[in-house]
């Protein structure tokens, strides 16, 4: 399958309007991508900052990741796409169910 | 080659001891290092900008430009000329730009989302080559047409409004929130820009036939052109990475250039390729490279700020390089600054002051006007 720009992915990955937990999505990404590494999380990750600053996403529950199962002590964030983000995503192709 | 720490996408990755389990304080913290990257980014615009200017002066200085400046104004008119000559640097620029963003995407790992996005031209990729002719095309040679027919300091006062009519348009298009605050930052900034190139800029409007409304419309593209080109790419950015947009904005801008435009000048009878040919001398050549990156980290920090801080914010901030310009034009060229240039100073500095200090723990999305 043609690979599309990462913030399509993402998009499309929480077209579902289902919330999802960054480091599932982040996760997700790096094993379709082929994107391993702890460099490619940050990095996948910082797209889906973007993606929250810019209206598309938002936050619905947030907790600390105690166990290191993504990344020791930080903050795991669930998403939900927004109005706005569907808008975006339909312009990028992404049909919504 | 990745090392497991990522200095350029840090902002998740916030370091707390066991104890500190307060959710909200990461949460806040989380959102201020956002906000602060946002900014940091704006300022090392700034500075970028203004060692731009200082490389671009020096471009002028050189053969095969300033020969070509020369010929053209012997022959034709100074703006002419000036026009002519910027079109052949900014055409190169472009060129050196798109070789640094290419080591660069590569470096960061970017280098195949270039592709992935270039060939989403509908939803992506048209945004960047719509804001390559606003910034690139409109901005340049509208600003070239004001320093020809009026002068630099008025070139430079009109140039320095963008940030209006970028705010202007992201709040007005997309919803972007800009609040009184920022607003208020904005135009003291702007204030500041004017008050260390206004009196040049009265100077020449004092000396000037009439109303010289060829440059006045000069300067307006100017301003509109880099305002909407960084409402364009804010939309763009939306669905690709800053840096990864930049290098397809410089992709179709030189296109532009050496497709387009070079190519119709010679057409016209310019003698554009025989100057083109003459760039390979070892100088020009690391003159243009300096340039060319120099206008890549400035570019990058700018359009990375946007999806932090805001297109409005980031411009607001990144400003600041006229205040820097004069100081750099000092240092490197000695070129003595006037006393307003103090009171421009204290007014930039405290216009970046009002937007930093703005509390924005409540705004987690830079967007509110739209649904």
């Amino acid at each position: 399958m043609k690979q599309r720009p990462i913030k399509f992915r993402i998009l499309e990955l929480y077209s579902d309007g289902v919330a999802h937990w960054n480091s599932e999505v982040v996760q997700q990404i790096q094993k379709e991508y082929d994107m391993s590494g702890d460099y490619y999380r940050d990095y996948i990750n910082f797209d889906m900052i973007e993606l929250v600053s810019g209206g598309m996403l938002t936050g619905t529950d947030e907790k600390i990741d105690k166990e290191g199962n993504y990344k020791k002590g930080t903050l795991l964030q669930k998403y939900m796409i927004t109005d706005f983000g569907k808008i975006r995503a339909s312009e990028c192709c992404i049909r919504f169910l | 080659m990745m090392t497991s720490t990522n200095p350029f996408y840090k902002v998740e990755g916030l370091k707390m001891d066991d104890t500190n389990t307060d959710l909200k304080a990461l949460k806040k913290e989380l959102h201020t290092k956002r906000i602060r990257k946002g900014y940091m980014w704006a300022i090392f615009c700034a500075i970028g900008w203004a060692l731009w200017y200082i490389a671009g002066t020096l471009l002028w200085t050189l053969d095969p430009f300033f020969g070509m400046y020369n010929d053209l104004a012997a022959s034709d008119s100074s703006t002419v000329a000036l026009i002519l000559t910027a079109v052949l640097i900014s055409g190169f620029t472009a060129i050196t730009a798109i070789v640094a963003l290419l080591v660069w995407n590569r470096t960061i790992g970017s280098h195949k989302e270039i592709k992935r996005s270039l060939s989403e031209f509908h939803p992506c990729s048209k945004w960047f080559l719509l804001a390559s002719i606003f910034g690139g095309p409109i901005a340049i040679v509208g600003s070239f047409i004001a320093m020809g027919v009026i002068g630099p300091g008025f070139t430079a006062v009109a140039g320095l409004t963008y940030p209006i009519f970028g705010a202007l348009l992201a709040w007005k298009w997309y919803g972007e929130k800009v609040s009184a605050r920022a607003l208020g930052g904005i135009m003291v900034i702007i204030v500041g820009g004017l008050t260390i190139f206004g009196g040049a800029a009265f100077g020449e409007l004092a000396q000037a036939e009439g109303i010289p409304w060829l440059g006045i419309i000069g300067g307006l593209m100017g301003a509109i052109g880099f305002g909407t080109e960084g409402a364009i790419v804010g939309k763009g950015i939306d669905v690709t990475k800053p840096e990864v947009g930049l290098t397809i904005r410089y992709f179709f801008e030189s296109s532009f250039w050496f497709i387009l435009v070079i190519p119709l000048l010679a057409l016209i009878g310019y003698p554009m390729f025989m100057y083109a040919f003459q760039i390979f001398d070892p100088l020009v050549i690391v003159i243009l490279a300096a340039t060319g990156f120099v206008a890549v980290a400035n570019y990058s920090a700018l359009y990375k700020s946007y999806p932090l801080v805001g297109v409005a914010k980031g411009q607001g901030v990144a400003n600041v390089y006229g205040l820097l310009t004069v100081i750099f034009s000092f240092i490197f060229f000695g070129d003595m600054p006037q006393w307003t240039i103090i009171v421009g100073a204290v007014l930039c500095i405290g216009g970046s002051y009002i937007m930093f200090s703005e509390q924005s723990e409540d705004i987690e999305s830079l967007r509110g006007g739209l649904k």
